[in-house]
């Protein structure tokens, strides 16, 4: 079987226990306007155009079957309308300074396992695995369950790296072949919510419940975003919705403005460009909002 | 809990435990670089008067007259006395060894082919030295030191006197008449083959017997000797050598015994004048403590600390040495701790700040080749932790105090490592990752059984003997301490400059200097076996020179003082030069660069015979265009396997030329008798080895640096990250070799916290099950960052580690690199 990965980072700390390896799958139903990886929404494998590292030399543009690329003032300007992302990929393989590159790739689940499999004597000392992120992985639920099974077997420990936005039978299935699910919460108010992600809260809460009501090992994330998620309200929602469920463990996520540039190099639009960044003291006040309503905050 | 950040800095910033140590490391870093010529002046005087005198007695009485005479000076607050030389930071010039690259300085010629490829340094110590010449009329000596000119005029006469008589003459007087090749080895200095001659600065790696030095003292070696030499029944016409070595030894410990007691004598000269009642009592205790060791075994836990610096120094001063070493200290100075009831841990530290600020002020003066080389660093390495002669852990309270000096201190000296194993404490352990991220660079670590199973195959000396002296003598050689012949070889071989052989047909491409027969390889095998053959000659040329330029080494600067405290030297009333030592196949033969061969020849392979990509022809024209004009074919290079990937094509090429290499190194025996170690590392040489090597088949541009480390992917060729690397280097045998390094660089937010600690510590565990040798972590800072955006291409693999987040540096714009390194700078 099939599947589509943006990349896979060895070698990865941050998300969950260890020394663990993080693949980072294609496709989100979410268009999160704060998502640091926005290569990652579109289930498509997508170009991206690395400016600074264009020489302008424009084999590209001579080569280009669908004339969807042209020469600019310095180096090549793309139309992300006409481009279709042809078979030849003739433009990647003719740019000798690697500023067309393909974000995505197909994977069978065979190669991937593999892949996770090499890392396995770090897992063992340093009580690490995988961590399936993106994109949402249960956007390719057989794919993911897949790969989940075969990782049980080889004894890897696993985590997904969810939205929560998923038909209830993928996220059921997972459960017996998943140690911990890092699941986000945004924002607690249903009419936002859909404004900023594009989608209703009501199924992830619902999701969360199910979880929940399964004893799934759950850590719940939540992005910082100035203004958008942090506010009290939110936060008091967020500890209300951890409460109910009987859930102990949340790690913030700061807000940070490092994916912006990957959204023109992939033809998308960033709409944030005004926010601002956390300081410590910030982040401390927020953490320690959480740490007195008696749970486990952390700061990824 | 909320204590992380988004991208963080330095996790651990450390601060003198005292303002004694603070203003110890303050006034170093405010201290231009001096040369002293006091050692060698009463050096040369001495040895004008003893011309005709047995080699070794004239060694020794030479040394111990220039010791006698030496000035004791004492800085103020200092509580450990005993200095190199007058000065801070201060050098002394061993012309003795080498007064030609001096003498050539002065007479404004070219030291030796490689100097224009040596870089200096221009910061700190440098920068004020440079300034002070200007401003007082001092001479700056070999780019960097500085000299009165009263003092230059004698240096002058001094380097005259030795131009005939040092090791360095005498040396090439032998091989360049004697040896049927000294032509290939003049020709492999030309074009870059071998670094620069190694005679002025030859010895190193070598570990004294510390052990027993504190426990009998000076004394009772003297008296045991003279019995020897009473009780001394030769039975053959060789044996009576024995007599030279033991009167040797004697005058050399009583030399020694003279320049103590002018500290002590200092020290009670200054504490009558003294009105700082404080001050007075501190000098008083330095005098007391100089009276008693090292000539008498230790009272207490500073005195041991003191008598080992002595010994330690007098070592030092003996030998023009790079990478001499105090290894397993911890273990040599637990007994004292224990059973001293008035030190602390905190006491410990402290007196561990103030000596690692004096090995740091050590400097030294060699040819600038070989100052490049180096880069200004002594090697001088302290290991800890590990296990004893029963295969117990032998980390304890010592090596916690010397941990905590370093990451107190943060001082480029000494070169901490950790033996690891894993019976080592976890406290321990997380001490040493807490020092790791300080961004010293120190701890490194290295796997102690991987060592042990070498020396059980190679030296067949019992397991319990080598578990108990295993150290590290240098920057990353493995050797016995207190009983092994330093590692005193002839330099490093460039692997990268064959690869240009292979490419123009045995010719240089710079000089036009043919190294060997033409050939025009038809199959890759052919490629493969012509560098095999150019290697086999540059390895055997470069050992059978080096072992007549030892014939001269033993007749100019046998080390007396550092023999009497090598095992069996002693015993066997001879000095190592005369295999003494117990160890003696520890003449390895070093080299730098085998990653680039290995990588050359995997493009060869896929692209001119696998897939025919392009002829042999095409690729060297292209090789010798440096690519230009042939962008795509040099994309298709860099697409090949390279190493550090784990990929079986490229990796099993690496392992069979390190298999050869290791094969036929030590199918030759060194000058006393045993076969040549094979070992590779790196020191500086991959950027000057690099600077001289017209491009690569892998994709290398001309002049670029060599692959760093042994087994470290060349930069920006490893594409998935620091597991992999370490899965390509568990693949090679590392108990064939000694030394074997490996270098990771982390952005500090991978390693922060516990956890982070916590999974650097099973990174290395993991390594070192497979197993592997050696293993060192840079944490990047802003500063090589900021190196990062001027050369991205050495930092292909640099992954800004953000939860969740995708994204390598080099895809990152200059203005998100901007705001990564912001954040780095500002620990936020």
């Amino acid at each position: 079987m099939n599947g589509t990965i943006l990349t896979i980072q060895h070698y990865a700390v941050h998300d969950g226990p260890g020394i663990r390896t993080l693949v980072f799958m294609k496709g989100c139903p979410l268009r999160c306007s704060w998502c640091c990886n926005p290569e990652s929404q579109s289930a498509q494998p997508q170009l991206r155009y690395l400016k600074f590292h264009c020489k302008a030399c424009l084999e590209c543009v001579e080569h280009c079957p669908t004339a969807s690329v042209s020469a600019s003032d310095d180096g090549m300007q793309r139309s992300f309308d006409e481009c279709n992302i042809c078979e030849s990929k003739v433009c990647i393989e003719k740019c000798n300074n690697n500023a067309i590159t393909l974000s995505g790739k197909e994977i069978t689940a065979d190669e991937l396992v593999k892949a996770i499999a090499l890392d396995i004597p770090f897992y063992r000392n340093s009580g690490g695995g995988v961590t399936f992120s993106g994109g949402e992985p249960l956007m390719q639920p057989a794919f993911l369950l897949e790969v989940l099974k075969e990782c049980k077997t080889l004894e890897i420990h696993t985590a997904i790296e969810t939205c929560g936005w998923a038909g209830r039978k993928s996220l059921q299935d997972i459960i017996p072949f998943t140690d911990l699910f890092l699941f986000d919460l945004k924002i607690m108010d249903p009419e936002l919510h859909q404004i900023h992600t594009g989608m209703p809260i009501g199924p992830i809460l619902e999701n969360l419940a199910f979880l929940a009501s399964q004893n799934a090992d759950i850590i719940i994330r939540v992005p910082l975003v100035p203004g958008i998620t942090d506010t009290l309200p939110n936060m008091e929602s967020i500890a209300e919705i951890m409460h109910a469920n009987g859930l102990e463990q949340i790690c913030l996520e700061p807000y940070h403005s490092l994916g912006q540039a990957k959204y023109e190099e992939h033809g998308l639009k960033y709409s944030l460009e005004h926010l601002g960044l956390y300081n410590m003291q910030q982040i401390n006040v927020l953490c320690d909002f959480f740490t007195l309503r008696g749970l486990i905050c952390e700061v990824a | 809990m909320a204590t992380s950040e988004l991208i963080s800095g330095r996790e651990i910033v450390g601060t003198p435990s005292d303002t004694r140590s603070a203003f110890f490391k303050a006034r170093y870093l405010g201290s231009p670089l001096m040369m002293d010529i006091e050692y060698i002046k009463h050096l040369t005087a001495s040895h004008k008067l003893t011309e005709g005198m047995e080699v070794l007695e004239r060694r020794a009485t030479d040394h111990a007259y220039a010791l006698s005479k030496m000035t004791a000076v004492i800085h103020e607050n200092d509580l450990l006395a005993g200095n190199k030389t007058r000065f801070i930071r201060g050098a002394i010039p061993y012309v003795n060894y080498a007064a030609d690259p001096f003498l050539k300085e002065m007479r404004k010629e070219e030291q030796d082919a490689q100097s224009k490829y040596a870089e200096q340094g221009e910061g700190g110590g440098i920068k004020n030295s440079r300034a002070e010449a200007a401003l007082n009329g001092f001479r700056l000596v070999s780019e960097k030191f500085l000299l009165s000119a009263e003092d230059y005029g004698q240096f002058e006469e001094i380097c005259e006197y030795w131009e005939d008589k040092c090791f360095m003459e005498q040396g090439n007087r032998l091989w360049k008449t004697q040896f049927g090749n000294a032509a290939f080895i003049e020709n492999g200095w030309k074009i870059g083959l071998y670094s620069a001659p190694h005679e002025p600065c030859p010895e190193g790696r070598l570990i004294l017997d510390f052990e027993t030095a504190l426990a009998k003292g000076y004394l009772t070696i003297i008296r045991e000797t003279e019995e020897k030499i009473h009780s001394f029944q030769p039975e053959n016409i060789a044996d009576s050598e024995k007599i030279h070595f033991w009167k040797a030894s004697i005058t050399v410990l009583h030399g020694a015994i003279a320049l103590v007691e002018s500290y002590a004598a200092q020290a009670e000269t200054l504490a009558k004048t003294e009105i700082n009642p404080l001050r007075k009592e501190e000098l008083l205790q330095m005098a007391e403590v100089c009276r008693h060791v090292p000539m008498e075994s230790p009272r207490n836990f500073r005195e041991a600390i003191q008598s080992f610096w002595f010994t330690y120094l007098l070592g030092h001063i003996e030998g023009s040495h790079l990478g001499y070493s105090p290894g397993r200290l911890d273990k040599v100075l637990y007994p004292y701790y224990k059973n001293d009831p008035d030190i602390t841990p905190e006491k410990a530290t402290t007196l561990f700040e103030e000596m690692f600020v004096k090995m740091t002020q050590i400097e030294y003066i060699a040819s600038l080749s070989w100052q490049g080389l180096g880069h200004g660093n002594l090697y001088q390495n302290l290991i800890l932790g590990g296990i004893d002669e029963n295969g117990e852990r032998s980390d304890n309270e010592v090596s916690l105090a010397i941990l905590q000096a370093q990451i107190n201190m943060q001082l480029t000296q000494p070169t901490l490592s950790v033996w690891w194993d894993e019976k080592l404490d976890t406290d321990f352990l997380m001490k040493a990752a807490e020092c790791v991220k300080t961004g010293v660079g120190y701890p490194a670590f290295f796997n102690q059984n991987t060592y042990i199973q070498h020396e059980l195959k190679t030296s067949g000396l019992p397991l319990e003997v080598i578990r108990k002296n295993c150290a590290i003598g240098g920057c990353t050689e493995p050797t016995l301490q207190g009983m092994s012949h330093g590692i005193v070889q002839a330099g490093f071989v460039n692997h990268g400059k064959m690869i240009d052989l292979v490419m123009n047909q045995g010719v240089d491409p710079f000089t036009g200097i043919r190294m060997a027969e033409s050939r025009q390889p038809a199959t890759f095998e052919d490629v493969r076996k012509y560098y095999i053959d150019i290697m086999h000659d540059a390895i055997r040329n470069w050992q059978q020179y080096w072992n007549i330029v030892m014939v001269a080494h033993r007749n100019t600067v046998p080390l007396v003082f550092c023999s009497v405290f090598v095992n069996d030297c002693l015993a066997k009333g001879k000095c190592m030069d005369d295999g003494g030592a117990l160890l003696n196949q520890s003449i390895t033969t070093l080299s730098s660069g085998l990653v680039n061969v290995a990588n050359s020849l995997a493009v060869i392979k896929k692209l001119c015979y696998d897939d025919t990509v392009c002829s042999f022809e095409e690729l060297r024209f292209a090789v010798n265009e440096n690519w230009k004009g042939f962008e795509p074919l040099r994309k298709k290079a860099l697409a090949v396997p390279h190493w550090g990937n784990d990929d079986n094509y490229i990796d099993n090429i690496f392992l069979d030329l390190f298999d050869e290499y290791c094969d036929w190194v030590s199918g030759q025996d060194n000058y006393l008798g045993k076969p040549y170690d094979p070992s590779m590392l790196a020191i500086s040489t991959p950027v000057p080895f690099g600077k001289v090597c017209n491009a690569f088949p892998d994709g290398r541009m001309k002049g670029e640096s060599l692959a760093d480390g042994v087994t470290s992917p060349f930069p920006g060729t490893d594409m998935f990250g620091p597991t992999a690397v370490i899965r390509s280097s568990s693949k090679v045998d590392h108990t064939r070799i000694r030394g074997g390094l490996l270098n990771l660089k982390f952005h500090p937010s991978a390693l922060k916290g516990e956890s982070g600690s916590k999974n650097m510590l099973a990174l290395i565990q993991t390594y070192f099950e497979k197993p592997g040798f050696h293993v060192q972590f840079n944490v990047v800072d802003s500063r090589m960052l900021l190196d990062a955006q001027l050369h991205p291409e050495n930092y292909r693999d640099l992954v800004v580690r953000v939860a969740g987040f995708s994204a390598y540096w080099v895809e990152m714009s200059k203005a998100l690199q901007d705001q990564v390194i912001w954040r780095t700078e500002h620990s936020l």
